[in-house]
């Protein structure tokens, strides 16, 4: 079953220059239940289309074309004022990067979810406070303290679960998670993926994780889409594409992973720099000017995804790889 | 609770402490202000033939009142009266003690520099919010050039301006005074009614003069604020409008209080200029009679009346901050 089915998305940001693509026609579905990760590095448009999954792209963006299914909800890129707010934070959850402060700093923490189920129409508070301390609690925090706290008397850490318990306090079953590790030290960023996965089973969510870690992906996800120049050039489940990555961009990505043993040079890092809105090519492949399997068709034609068994990817020259494989077989 | 005391407590010493040097400087420059009237009086009699001696003591029933001594010793005397909250007495109008007559000019300074302060802080802050969340739009553009205009005309020009079109031009509002000398003073709705047909124009002065101030301020705090992560998270909640509405509010004027506070203790300046032009017999005009006339006490008197009020001001905003904003709170316990 899809909980979530992107078709053909595309978000472009209004600049000087004209209307530039951040999201290029990108299809992903997530099944009901499963961990997704998207890894891209910055720029990539990966936060763009997290955004989208609530229909929250900021001025100057706008979601161009394409649309977002979500179960029971229907079209989220057509729902607009009222309905769109309620969809928010009740059916889709969604959790902030740590280093962002995600909470008002003049209010404690239990007064901002009060907000939140006054927001959305909660009839029993009490129940929705008793909700959150069990949240809170299931994490590893004092819930009542927590509660009665103000953000800057919480770590990172702690306002991070905060998050996640704010996202999941109203029984979102589709949760949206940007960068949810960064800038936390690696225990804590441990603790975070374990509560994360834990959470997500016992409540059978349908989770998305945006990162540019592709540790925290591998930690947590069941599938794994890699984004590039706003397409989506490779996905499928994770172990497959970590022990066999097929696009060039997902092997070059893996390759400048350093490892804990062996040689620091055994890492290589990806020649060249990402592209901006400005500079990711109009026609052919957003990837060519970094590729080194780069021909003629890359200057022109845009790769179509094409499926290799559970994988889907947007590559010429792997295409033409399977292609004479077939041939040979 | 107790934090809060002892911060309050902290707040009177260091006020107390910043009075008493000010009463010292001012003590000391006032006295050195070229000019004494009652040397000039004692060397008018004298020149006109009278005996010393007796010229002295016609000055000292004159003005009731003749410094004796050393400047140490005046300084002594002065500081154990201030002690006794004993200003001394006003050599302008013989016979009356200093508090009395700060008293009296500071109820036509104090009621229309807050009723001024207060309208504009506002109308500002309200039509600064406005200027932030249309500023691409052209409301937001009248209210932003607006208010800098407004920022830009000094107070003395803008009561200029106003007394000539609503004074003169229109004449349709009092520009002397504080009442119609004609109608008998008491609680009846005529003297009530000329009394504040009389403060309009300093209170409109007042409040324009800090509006565009104002709205500039709000408006920059509120884009700072808005572009906060916490309410784009409020959003992504699914937060209602007005509850989004009042997070931004609420953090955007914080630091506005600071500046009300500052600016309150300022305005007793400005009202220096604008009862000048308005012959408002407020603090201002009493300043400006006093060191015309060399009135030591009651120049003394006014100088740390302002600076009682400034300290005042900012004791209040401190202690308000600690109500309204939890980061403060929270250091204070951590200090305690």
């Amino acid at each position: 079953m899809t909980a979530v089915r992107i078709d053909g998305l595309t978000v472009v940001y209004k600049t000087p220059l004209g209307e530039l693509p951040a999201v290029r026609d990108v299809s992903l579905e997530l099944p009901a239940g499963s961990i997704t990760g998207i890894v891209g590095e910055s720029g990539s448009g990966k936060s763009t289309l997290a955004l989208s999954l609530l229909n929250a792209v900021q001025p100057p963006g706008r979601i161009a074309a394409g649309s977002v299914e979500i179960g029971g909800l229907g079209d989220i890129v057509g729902l607009k004022g009222e309905r769109l707010r309620q969809a928010r934070g009740a059916k889709i959850g969604y959790v902030f990067q740590a280093a962002q402060n995600s909470l008002n700093p003049l209010k404690t923490v239990g007064k901002q979810l009060l907000d939140l189920g006054r927001s959305h129409g909660v009839a029993d508070l009490r129940a929705l406070v008793r909700e959150a301390r069990e949240l809170l609690g299931r994490m590893g925090m004092d819930g009542a303290r927590v509660l009665d706290s103000y953000q800057h008397e919480l770590s990172g850490g702690m306002r991070q679960r905060v998050g996640i318990m704010l996202a999941l306090v109203l029984n979102a079953h589709v949760v949206v998670l940007d960068e949810p590790t960064t800038a936390l030290d690696m225990i804590t960023q441990a603790t975070i993926l374990k509560i994360i996965r834990e959470i997500h089973a016992e409540r059978g969510l349908t989770t998305l994780v945006i990162t540019h870690d592709i540790g925290v992906v591998a930690e947590v996800a069941d599938r794994l889409a890699v984004m590039y120049g706003g397409r989506l050039v490779e996905q499928g489940p994770t172990r497959e594409v970590l022990a066999s990555p097929r696009h060039p961009y997902t092997r070059g990505l893996i390759r400048a992973i350093p490892r804990l043993t062996g040689d620091i040079g055994l890492a290589q890092a990806l020649p060249g720099r990402p592209p901006t809105l400005a500079t990711v090519p109009r026609e052919g492949c957003v990837f060519r000017e970094r590729c080194p399997l780069r021909m003629e068709v890359c200057e022109s034609v845009d790769p179509p995804s094409a499926a290799y068994g559970e994988r889907l990817v947007a590559c010429h020259a792997t295409a033409m790889a399977g292609a004479t494989r077939e041939e040979t077989a | 609770m107790t934090a809060f005391l002892r911060r309050l407590a902290g707040h009177v010493a260091r006020g107390l402490a910043m009075i008493f040097v000010v009463a010292t400087i001012s003590f000391f420059i006032v006295r050195n202000i070229p000019g004494d009237p009652m040397l000039a009086l004692y060397e008018k009699l004298v020149t006109s033939g009278m005996d010393p001696a007796a010229a002295s003591q016609a000055v000292r029933v004159a003005y009731g009142f003749y410094p004796s001594g050393s400047l140490w010793e005046q300084y002594v005397d002065y500081m154990g009266g201030l002690l006794r909250l004993d200003l001394g007495t006003s050599v302008t109008n013989p016979g009356a003690p200093v508090t009395g007559v700060l008293a009296e000019a500071s109820k036509w300074t104090v009621l229309p520099v807050l009723a001024g302060t207060l309208l504009s802080f506002l109308v500002g802050v309200i039509m600064g919010v406005y200027a932030a969340v249309r500023r691409s739009g052209r409301l937001g553009d009248i209210l932003a050039i607006s208010g800098s205009l407004l920022h830009g005309v000094p107070q003395y020009v803008l009561a200029l301006l106003l007394g000539a079109i609503f004074g003169t031009t229109l004449a349709i509002l009092p520009t002397d005074g504080t009442a119609d000398i004609l109608i008998e003073p008491g609680f009846t709705p005529e003297y009530i009614g000329t009394l504040i047909e009389h403060a309009t124009l300093p209170v409109l002065t007042y409040a324009l003069a800090s509006y565009g101030g104002w709205i500039l301020a709000m408006k920059s705090s509120v884009v700072t604020v808005l572009g906060d992560d916490f309410i784009l998270a409020a959003e992504l909640r699914g937060m209602k409008r007005s509850i989004v509405f009042r997070y931004i509010a609420r953090n955007a004027i914080l630091p506005l209080f600071t500046i009300l506070a500052i600016s309150m203790g300022l305005l007793f300046a400005g009202a220096v200029f604008i009862e000048r032009i308005f012959n408002y017999p407020g603090l201002g005009l009493m300043l400006i009679e006093s060191v015309t006339n060399r009135d030591y006490a009651l120049m003394g008197g006014a100088f740390l009346l302002i600076t009682g009020a400034t300290i005042v001001a900012n004791i209040a905003a401190d202690l308000l901050y600690t109500v309204i904003d939890p980061r403060v709170r929270s250091g204070e316990e951590a200090a305690a």
